[in-house]
């Protein structure tokens, strides 16, 4: 493919709330700004995104921001120019007249399916699969992201890290008070929340109330929020702290996708889940835990395994790690395994920077596209 | 014409993939993010007899197509071919390479009937009956107390060497069911 063609179709339906659309969101503002690619956005639930990023207007059919095109995405599709390069997000099906007109073009666009990111071995081999058509002279290749060289890679924007490492403790302080979030006392240690439904939340919130040690969780919307009001008694509106004992929970508003990293990057201890904010998580360099899309059979536990595999090698308490991760995956008692996992602390935060040091090494997600389209 | 899921996809299935027919050598099942799949497909072109691999969502329907079929039983191997036999004795060479995902299972003079699928004439892919008897050649000793069958551990089939999870009670010269479908142990016989 040439250097000059640049017109990139991404479409991305919102099956939750905020993975599909933030994954597609970064990854777009990453190809138009680090690889001037002619960007339009198809997005079916303008809801979601406006959360992420506030300058969308959810009214709109179609608008313009920072240099992409935005497009309500509608079941009646309509007639348009297909791009040269085509991604589906998370293999969402594609509308069958854009499908006719790609196979129309003169020369067939490249189409790729950008699949959910998994630390499994068998990613290595399947990444960059095509797949024929049935019916149309189409291939459409399967780009999965990954930990490896010879996966897709992650999201990581190439100023991403310098910009962490110049973020220090007074800008962390700065940027919490502008949530109201009080400064450090003492030796607090301050946590973020991001979870799915999680039966094992309020065991931990008592864990927490009764340590021995100050903790100030800062809670997000959503999930979290609804699930740490119902274990409080009390409503949890934005910006409304509420203390027990040696816990304080402070409950955040809705952050952009700049925000919410400095907010991992502000708090010593991050809770993600799915896949964007795990991303982000690794990024911020301190210790994580992470909740993953529940499956049936048990098949996401296989994939927190192959994570945990991969980010403790090496790590001489992994097995520490291993359990709470496992415990807040699933059933068990989890307090005694939060406090084994405060002890190990201090070691996986330099464990995760020798990690995030290794993942840094690997091409990024959209260098890795731009890449397989020009050599296509 | 028929149409094939590809979640249902084996060894042995003939489909068209670009307008060519391919015969399935091996199909296998990857659970990628909430709750979805993908198969991954090593298919040979029946045109050209060129391997490659492709890839589809477990619900991709695919155009299969209505072969020819005959009952065989194994004969055996003339490198680089396996040979099948029917009830008039004519004998039919089919590559190893292609029927490579069966021959953990495939033994000379077994007795169980194959399906073996033809192309313009020429024999393309076998299938084995669904359950096969194996006998169990090295197994570790048998855990007591052990009666669930939940409890595995690996056993290696006499002649292929070929490994496989079995319950924890299966003794070394057992004779096993097996499923050649998903590749499982289904019971002890003996």
């Amino acid at each position: 493919m040439q250097n000059n063609i640049l017109r990139w179709d991404i479409f991305c339906t919102v099956v939750d709330n905020y993975g599909d659309i933030g994954v597609c969101w970064r990854l777009a503002r990453q190809l138009a700004d680090e690889h001037d690619a002619d960007i339009r956005l198809w997005v079916d639930n303008l809801d979601s995104f406006s959360h992420l990023c506030p300058s969308i207007n959810t009214d709109a059919e179609v608008q313009h921001l920072e240099g992409m095109e935005i497009h309500r995405w509608r079941p009646d599709f309509p007639s348009v120019e297909v791009a040269d390069v085509v991604i589906e997000a998370f293999a969402c099906e594609l509308p069958e007249s854009y499908i006719e007109t790609m196979a129309a073009r003169k020369t067939a666009p490249i189409w790729i399916n950008l699949e959910y990111l998994s630390a499994e071995d068998w990613v290595v081999g399947t990444h960059l699969l095509a797949s024929p058509h049935k019916h149309h002279p189409l291939r459409k290749h399967f780009f999965f992201p990954g930990f490896t060289p010879t996966t897709g890679g992650l999201i990581r924007e190439r100023d991403l890290l310098s910009v962490r490492s110049n973020f220090d403790e007074s800008d962390a302080d700065k940027f919490l008070a502008g949530l109201g979030v009080p400064p450090r006392e003492g030796t607090e240690t301050r946590v973020s929340l991001f979870c799915y439904d999680n039966p094992m939340l309020p065991e931990l919130l008592q864990e927490w109330a009764d340590g021995p040690d100050r903790i100030r969780v800062l809670v997000t919307p959503g999930a979290p929020a609804r699930q740490v009001a119902d274990w409080l008694g009390e409503q949890l509106l934005p910006g409304a702290a509420f203390s027990k004992n040696q816990l304080t929970l402070h409950a955040l508003p809705f952050l952009s996708h700049t925000g919410y990293d400095r907010l991992l990057w502000a708090c010593d201890m991050n809770f993600v889940r799915g896949e964007d904010s795990f991303v982000r998580a690794q990024w911020a360099q301190r210790p994580f835990v992470w909740q993953i899309y529940p499956q049936t059979e048990n098949t996401h536990l296989i994939k927190l395994e192959a994570f945990l595999t991969r980010y403790l090698q090496n790590f001489p308490e992994s097995e520490t790690v291993k359990r709470f991760w496992q415990r807040w995956n699933g059933p068990g008692e989890i307090g005694a395994s939060w406090r084994d996992f405060v002890a190990v602390w201090p070691s996986l935060e330099l464990h995760t920077k020798v990690w995030v040091g290794q993942l840094d090494r690997t091409r990024n997600l959209a260098d890795n596209l731009v890449r397989f389209v020009f050599g296509k | 014409m028929s149409v094939k899921i590809a979640n249902n996809l084996q060894s042995g299935n003939v489909v068209i993939l670009e307008g060519e027919p391919v015969v399935v050598i091996k199909a296998v099942i990857n659970k990628s993010g909430r709750n979805q799949a993908v198969v991954k497909v090593k298919a040979k072109n029946l045109l050209t007899n060129r391997v490659s691999e492709v890839i589809f969502k477990s619900d991709d329907k695919l155009e299969g197509v209505m072969m020819e079929k005959k009952d065989c039983k194994y004969s055996y191997f003339s490198a680089p071919n396996h040979v099948f036999v029917d009830d008039e004795f004519n004998e039919y060479e089919i590559d190893a390479e292609t029927i490579s995902d069966l021959e953990k299972y495939i033994v000379d003079g077994m007795e169980e009937v194959c399906e073996v699928t033809f192309y313009e004439d020429r024999p393309i892919s076998v299938v084995l009956p669904k359950i096969i008897v194996r006998e169990v050649e090295y197994t570790e000793p048998v855990v007591r107390g052990d009666t669930s069958g939940k409890i595995t551990k690996t056993a290696v089939l006499k002649e292929t060497k070929h490994e496989l999870q079995v319950s924890a009670f299966v003794e070394i010269g057992d004779k096993i069911e097996i499923d050649t479908e998903t590749g499982e142990f289904r019971k002890r016989l003996s």
